[in-house]
């Protein structure tokens, strides 16, 4: 795929920035909604599957994921409002 | 979100304007072109990212044992398993934030 050049960059008219930052912005919404995926799987996993057995998930380490998941989230919501208290 | 979408199933189609020498389609055609290439940077870093954190946990639970005969497949394993908890957490942290915003928490 050819690169594109600033001049073409430059020769984008209002509309298609306007497009082009609608576009990065949810892109970019969706990529720490991705990024956060990432990371709770890398901590719930080493909490979770406690050893490797056959690939697949018991209905125990699944709802471990699940708990983790939401354990951390409740954590985090409650470090955010505790932050805010200290205000 | 399916695990599929990190790998850039869902990117743009790519229509590149090749026959037309008007500048708005020009324009469009930069556009695409633009937005596929941000959705292809973002499918690379999404995938490098699996991968380094997959080593990382599978290196952690196989290779803590070396040399021993049990470890074989391990890592195959460790991989499908990881993928499966990945896509568990991605129901459950979607499932979270949707819940979150119809009872206007967020």
């Amino acid at each position: 795929m050819s690169s594109i050049s600033p001049n073409d960059l430059s020769n984008l008219d209002d509309n298609s920035k306007k497009e082009i930052m609608t576009f990065l912005e949810s892109e970019n919404s969706k990529q720490k909604v991705q990024m956060s995926i990432h990371q709770f799987t890398n901590i719930c996993f080493k909490q979770c599957a406690s050893n490797v057995s056959n690939g697949n998930l018991s209905s125990q380490e699944e709802t471990c994921l699940r708990n983790c998941v939401n354990r951390f989230l409740d954590t985090n919501i409650r470090i955010v409002k505790g932050l805010q208290g200290l205000q | 979100m399916a695990l599929s979408s990190i790998f850039g199933g869902a990117s743009p189609s790519q229509q590149q304007s090749t026959t037309a020498t008007g500048s708005s389609s020009k324009v469009a055609g930069i556009k695409e072109q633009l937005k596929t290439q941000i959705g292809q940077e973002l499918a690379v870093a999404n995938a490098s990212e699996l991968v380094n954190k997959v080593t990382e946990n599978c290196f952690e639970k196989c290779l803590s044992n070396p040399y021993s005969s049990a470890e074989e497949g391990c890592v195959d394993q460790c991989l499908a398993e990881y993928m499966r908890s990945w896509n568990v957490v991605s129901k459950a942290y979607v499932a979270r934030i949707q819940q979150a915003s119809t009872s206007g928490e967020i």
